[in-house]
């Protein structure tokens, strides 16, 4: 009764309030263009940032539904008219393809629109003693043979040669491909003819790439990144080294291969040293990529790997799956995809767009409103975009690029290696400004938090994830092989002495043992004393 | 300022009580416009001039809900006393569904069935919306086959050569003479014509094998007359050539499909064809896709014999919600973690963005540990989690409960003959733990597995399954053998192992210890120690297989490939509402250079025979009206004979959701609570409830951050746990959190963590992270897949006493124990010294001085 007699004018004010709210957001509501859902299918190897993406944009009444089916699938379903748009890493391929032809659209006029960047990674399980190396490191010339089944053993002198003389134990690789047809396969095989044709093109029987890759002999395929993944991390996966997008392992906590670049220097697919590479790729006029200067770039941060894929934008007036509403959805996707969508990318394994390509994709957007007039892109340009590789008023640098670090020495041809964990949260803009100081250059102690050593590192092994100043790449502290090694999971010699080791840590164990065992006893006793002693005072 | 805030309290309270507002709660009581109607409809034939009576029955058709709705909202429609279909196709959607035989089809059309209506506003075939071709138009048909040109209740211009429209497109092929075409063209919203008899002729949302499915259904009758389908309804923005919002009015059309009525045609054929009564019995399937009866297939729909049969349901459009400007230049304030947390905080972003004296939110969808490490870091501003993170170095954390919600083992099972889905399911944790431990072999490779060969093959092949559900189909299904779950470490994936591992009978199952019916668990999984962050994938073997595709596939494990888990929950919700399993067990190819043979993605299960089991989050199997399975909370001993009875099942509502956090113990200042497995099943509660929350630094964020991020907790907390559809409101699945009731303890601790971390003054009194868990672990060791997640985390989480030197937890079970003496202290005592029991196996040490701490207690 009370209750009734109280909530009563209490409702009535709150809906008088409510309602007054509702006329102020509705009068306030800018005039948008209405939306239409669009939906599209293709790439895996983007599909991470892309279904975020999708999120955020319902909040702007954006609906997009998103399918990763493979960029060849992408690819196929665009151009036979059943999607609004696709995703893919390559262009199409033409006629005589792998897999069936895959001719461009016949009667569809459309762009490829650059949309994210990052670094097709090599993750792997390799086990030593039942622990999993974390810091493997290969040059692009291993990696060629091991997927041409060149090399078949992890024992091979050539890995041990890239990890400066780190021997693995003998253990047979196993390759994991993609079964399916793959961008990230694409950009793969892209390389590999590019840069390794002679192991390449005789293991392919011709010349050029591939998006299905020819399975042969000991390795094992797999359909899409996710199924990767899986294999490569099953129980029965140590062996295995398989390639996927960097989100993948980072978002598993999965170890990835530090690769050999031209300046002598094994690096991560950070959406830095990713950056930094994709600073030498060429845009052809279609915008697709020339990834020559990539693959080659003497920067000493540079990753070989690094590639961006592409939105196939259906440009024409006549389109039969476009509307004014659906083009305008598909253009404030866009905007907001390559611009604050950019933001986002390091934190989820990929790298942000440069500001070049990030004009160009804009460009494209304006084919929209070329083919219909109707479409609102007032306002949407570049220099709206809050894209943390953007320098204000300088095109062509890319911010990133400038404060990316540099790889440690550990990380060198000849040195170390870094015992550093690969594969786990990557730093972001914000940390490695503070890092590399307001000075903006040399030294800063702060190295904390360099490269990939701040997450996993700090939490897997006290001390070690702050030995390298990023920028000196000195150990900060004691020498890299004598402390890390001892701290560090990723143990990498086979030394004998692990008898010693036993011996050591068998009383450890023996100790931790019976401490476990007596200390919950010990602290229950001591608790009931203070609960009775508390109790006692209470009462 | 002070105006409001009081108002914000009488409305929390008001909700607090159950006495909902108005404003925001759509379609309460009998608002829902729920719908019944019963027709009486039939099938004649004209012979000798006279009619005759073929069929005659009286249909009712209920909708339980048809007002205000949103795209993509799902409405149940039933109905009774139709006509039993036969030749079940495996999918009633799209063009899928055409070869069957006396369907009910359900279409959503623009219009109402209203003869005081103008013309341009009735419903009518040509504003149906259909998504290909095969649905709408018949193309060169031989004249003898051309059944629509017999319907006796066609108009004359329906029964020439070419009708529906004057001339033909010239993609849709020429008249060919003795042959007939019909084209029901597509009508948009502005009034453009689409004359659908080509792929190049169809509005712009219509396609074959889309990404997005289609909604209309061709849909099955049982053998006794009744029929049920969840309809997925359209609006404009998910539509815009049908249209429907809420300024203009759409109807379901519910055709039960009778068969044409004829006319008596000079052709013997076409009278023959037109007369045809169905070649499938009653009740049976056509999971081959062979030809049925056309007169009696859903493909004649537009024939004015079906649709004069029709029963037409308005429906209504809430208006779109207010959104977000893309140009909005406020940098988004993006907050990491549990997807949990997705179909709220969808619904919640809107409500930021559109005041300016608030931030633009965004909830970015990343691992627990790894959202949790970023906030650590700085990257972040806060991180979603549902239990306490330990990482090194830690500055002092406060956890904000944000949301009470909780996982749910999703289901897509079909009654055998196809009598419709099975509705309840209940489920053990032993069965959970057979199914994760990949203990059913599957099919005959899986059973050539050491250990597995005499296992049932499948879940519903299992002895233990049949008896808690009986009545469902006992042949063995490969994808029946599996929960499809997440690759990626979770607090979920947390949960469900925590509750396997509470259970007697799971635990001894997982010990080795056989099921009453001598099921054993896969050896590869024997004493897995639980809990775990991440489902490790620990099956090794390889089946021989002597088919040529599978020679050349079978380096992965079977069972990993059967298990095949997949990186997000939203994807397993996707796979339950296609009841397409991830399973990679599907070979094809031609074993060319060009075409070789590759190992992927299994095939859609058919409906009528689909069984498919998966982890969601309870927020998505609300939003895609996925039936949840109910969790046995009895513990019952692995000893005991095995009865199904006295077992207790809870299925996930807010009832079992609040009763589940009525057993919520706080362990500190702002710190998660203790939500103990044995507490939640001895209270009744949803075994499956999580807290959901916002971790945020209480030292060392700037200041305009800290009160971006109290902010929003404060909002979360109050007017965010309105339920609701709308902007702001909290959707189904989550149980609001509010200042009185079940939930005030944990509003109370969201509103202390807001305070402190507005007040940034915090420190870490042996708290946990400092010093605790016995520092870090060696994330290398133990199985794949869980390097770097420290466990230790985890039973720091279970038992506060655990974390070491944490002193506030500690006082905090003292307090409770002071109020509740002999059963607390009883658990609280046993419960630390059998689990190291458990885990280590040291059998004597742990017993002899809990006895003699005892002991001194008694003295």
């Amino acid at each position: 009764m009370n209750q009734s007699l109280l909530v009563r004018p209490a409702r009535a004010g709150v809906g008088v309030v409510l309602l007054a709210i509702a006329v102020l957001i509705a009068s306030s509501r800018p005039a948008e263009a209405a939306y239409a859902q669009i939906e599209g299918s293709g790439s895996t190897w983007s599909q991470v940032i892309v279904n975020q993406w999708i999120t955020d944009v319902s909040a702007n009444g954006i609906k997009v539904t998103y399918t990763g089916r493979g960029s060849s699938a992408g690819r196929k379903a665009f151009a036979a008219g059943t999607t609004d748009f696709g995703i893919t890493e390559v262009p199409y391929q033409g006629s005589g393809a792998q897999g069936g032809d895959d001719p461009p659209p016949k009667n569809r006029p459309f762009s490829y629109v650059p949309i994210v960047a990052g670094g097709t990674a090599f993750t792997y399980q390799v086990r030593v003693g039942g622990k999993m190396v974390r810091n493997l490191r290969l040059s692009g010339d291993t990696i060629a043979k091991i997927f041409t089944n060149k090399i078949t053993n992890w024992n091979d002198p050539a890995i041990a040669k890239d990890n400066n003389g780190t021997k693995l134990p003998s253990l047979k690789i196993r390759p994991v491909v993609r079964s399916d047809g793959s961008g990230t396969t694409a950009q793969f095989t892209a390389w590999l003819d590019s840069q390794h044709a002679s192991d390449w093109r005789p293991f392919f029987g011709r010349a050029g790439l591939t998006s299905y890759f020819p399975r042969k002999g000991n390795a094992t395929g797999a359909n899409g990144s996710d199924q990767v993944m899986n294999t490569i991390a099953d129980a029965a996966g140590n062996g295995t080294i398989g390639y996927v997008e960097y989100s993948y392992p980072v978002n598993k906590n999965f170890p990835v291969v530090k690769v050999l670049n031209q300046s002598g220097y094994y690096v991560e697919p950070t959406q830095y040293n990713v950056a930094v590479a994709l600073t030498k790729a060429r845009i052809r006029k279609d915008l697709t990529q020339d990834l020559l200067g990539v693959y080659t770039a003497q920067d000493k941060r540079a990753y070989p790997l690094s590639s961006y894929s592409y939105l196939l934008l259906p440009t024409g007036a006549k389109d039969q799956r476009m509307t004014t509403s659906k083009r305008q959805s598909l253009a404030d996707f866009m905007f907001y995809s390559l611009c604050e969508g950019q933001t986002k990318a390091g934190k989820y394994g990929y790298s942000p767009l440069p500001l070049n390509l990030v004009q160009a994709g804009f460009t494209e957007l304006s084919k929209l409103k070329r083919a219909d007039p109707k479409v609102n892109l007032n306002d949407r340009s570049v220099t709206k975009c809050n894209n943390p590789t953007f320098v204000p008023g300088n095109l062509s640098a890319n911010k990133l690029a400038q404060i990316a670090p540099m790889p440690a020495s550990c990380d060198q041809q000849g040195q170390g290696p870094c015992t550093t964990r690969t594969g786990t949260a990557p730093t972001s803009v914000e940390q490695v400004t503070k890092a590399s100081g307001a000075g903006g250059g040399s030294g800063g102690s702060g190295g904390a938090s360099g490269g990939d050593g701040s997450a996993g590192g700090a939490s897997d092994a006290p001390g070690a994830g702050a030995a390298i100043d990023p920028e000196t790449g000195l150990p900060v502290g004691s020498a890299s092989s004598g402390g890390g090694a001892a701290t560090v999971a990723v143990q990498t010699e086979l030394t004998a002495g692990r008898a010693g080791d036993d011996a050591i840590f068998g009383t450890l164990a023996a100790v931790e043992l019976l401490a476990i065992i007596l200390a919950p006893g010990v602290v229950a006793v001591a608790l009931r004393r203070r609960t009775r002693s508390t109790t006692g005072a209470r009462s | 300022m002070r105006w409001r805030k009081v108002l914000a309290t009488v409305a929390v309270a008001a909700v607090g009580t159950g006495l909902l507002t108005s404003a925001g709660v759509q379609a309460q009581g009998d608002d829902v416009g729920a719908f019944r109607q019963t027709k009486t409809v039939e099938r004649t034939f004209t012979e000798n001039g006279d009619e005759v009576r073929v069929d005659r029955r009286d249909v009712t058709v209920q909708v339980d809900h048809t007002r205000n709705l949103r795209g993509r909202e799902r409405v149940h429609v039933t109905w009774d006393g139709a006509r039993p279909s036969g030749g079940r196709s495996t999918s009633p959607f799209g063009e899928n569904g055409m070869d069957q035989e006396y369907p009910v089809v359900v279409l959503q059309c623009r219009g109402r069935d209203d003869a005081s209506l103008p013309a341009a506003q009735r419903v009518r075939p040509e504003t149906c919306w259909t998504s290909t071709v095969q649905q709408r138009s018949q193309l060169q048909v031989p004249d003898a086959a051309a059944i629509w040109r017999s319907d006796r209740y066609a108009d004359d211009t329906a029964r020439s050569a070419l009708s529906g429209v004057r001339t033909l497109p010239a993609s849709c092929g020429g008249a060919a003479a003795g042959t007939s075409t019909h084209v029901t063209p597509f009508v948009s919203a502005k009034g453009q014509t689409f004359a659908s008899c080509s792929s190049d002729t169809l509005p712009p949302e219509a396609a074959v094998d889309a990404s997005f499915p289609p909604a209309e259904q061709a849909a099955f009758t049982t053998v006794d007359g009744k029929g049920d389908i969840q309809f997925e309804v359209r609006s404009s923005i998910e539509n815009e050539s049908l249209g429907c919002n809420d300024t203009t009015a759409c109807s379901i059309v519910v055709i039960p499909v009778m068969g044409l009525s004829c006319l008596q045609s000079d052709s013997r054929q076409l009278n023959a064809a037109c007369r045809k009564q169905g070649r499938f019995e009653p009740g049976s399937s056509n999971f081959d896709g062979q030809g049925v009866d056309e007169s009696v297939s859903p493909r004649y729909w537009w024939t004015a014999s079906n649709w004069r049969n029709r029963i037409s349901v308005p429906i209504t459009f809430g208006p779109a919600p207010n959104v977000c400007s893309v140009l909005d230049d406020r940098p988004p304030v993006g907050f990491y973690g549990s997807e949990l947390m997705s179909q709220a905080t969808v619904q919640w972003a809107p409500a930021y963005c559109l005041r300016k004296d608030r931030f633009r939110f965004q909830h970015n969808v990343l691992p627990d540990l790894a959202s949790f490490q970023l906030m650590q870091q700085d990257e972040i501003p806060g991180a979603f989690v549902s239990s306490l993170k330990t990482v090194d170095g830690e500055t002092p954390t406060a956890y904000a409960p944000t949301a009470v919600t909780g996982f749910a083992i999703s289901y897509v099972i079909d009654e055998p003959k196809n009598a419709g889905e099975r509705g309840t399911l209940n489920l053990n944790a032993r069965l959970l733990a057979k199914l994760l431990t990949q203990s059913y072999p599957g099919s005959s490779l899986g059973r050539q597995h050491p250990g597995l060969e005499t296992n049932p093959g499948s879940l519903n092949a299992d002895p233990e399954f049949q008896a808690l559900n009986p009545g469902l189909s006992t042949g063995e299904q490969e994808a029946a053998a599996v929960l499809v779950s997440l690759s990626e470490s979770s607090d979920v994936i947390k949960a469900i192992s925590t509750y396997i591992d509470d259970d007697p009978e799971a635990h001894a199952f997982i010990e080795g210890q056989p099921d009453p019916w001598g099921m054993r668990i896969n050896p590869a999984y024997q004493r897995i120690q639980l809990p775990v962050d991440e489902w490790p994938l620990l099956d090794t073997f390889t089946p021989a297989v002597q088919q040529e595709c599978l020679k050349q596939n079978n380096d992965t494990p079977y069972l990993t490939r059967l298990a095949a888990p997949v990186t997000s929950f939203v994807k397993i919700a996707d796979a339950l509402l296609d009841a397409w399993p991830y399973s990679q067990t599907k070979c094809s190819g031609l074993g060319t250079d060009q075409f070789p043979y590759v190992l992927g993605r299994a095939d859609r299960q058919g409906v009528g025979a689909r069984f498919l089991v998966g982890v969601t989050t309870l927020g998505d199997a609300e939003r895609y009206g996925l039936h949840t399975a109910a969790l046995q909370t009895s513990a019952v001993s692995p000893r005991a004979p095995f009865t199904t009875r006295g077992r207790q099942f809870v299925a996930p509502s807010d009832a079992t959701l609040a009763k589940a956090i009525s057993t919520a113990r706080p362990t500190g200042r702002t710190q998660p609570f203790a939500l103990e497995d044995g507490a939640v099943r001895q209270a009744n509660g949803y075994p499956g409830t999580l807290v959901v929350y916002t971790a945020a630094k209480t030292s060392g964020l700037d200041r305009s951050t800290a009160r971006t991020v109290a902010s929003f907790i404060r909002t979360a907390t109050t007017e965010g746990q309105r339920r609701g559809s709308g902007n702001g409101f909290l959707p189904d699945g989550y149980l609001p959190i509010t200042r009185t009731g079940t939930t005030a303890a944990l509003f109370a601790s969201a509103q202390q963590a807001a305070q402190d971390v507005e007040a940034q003054t915090g420190t870490t009194p042996g708290g946990p992270g400092g010093a605790g868990g016995g520092g870090s672990t060696d994330p290398a060791a133990g199985a794949p897949g869980t390097d770097g997640v420290p466990s230790d985390a985890a039973a720091a989480a279970e038992d506060p006493a655990a974390a070491g030197g944490a002193k506030q937890p500690v006082d905090a079970e003292l307090k409770s124990l002071g109020s509740t003496q002999g059963v607390h202290s009883a658990l609280g005592a046993w419960f630390l010294p059998a689990l190291i029991l458990l885990l280590l196996g040291c059998a004597i040490a742990g017993p002899v001085i809990r006895l003699r701490a005892a002991g001194r207690e008694d003295s």
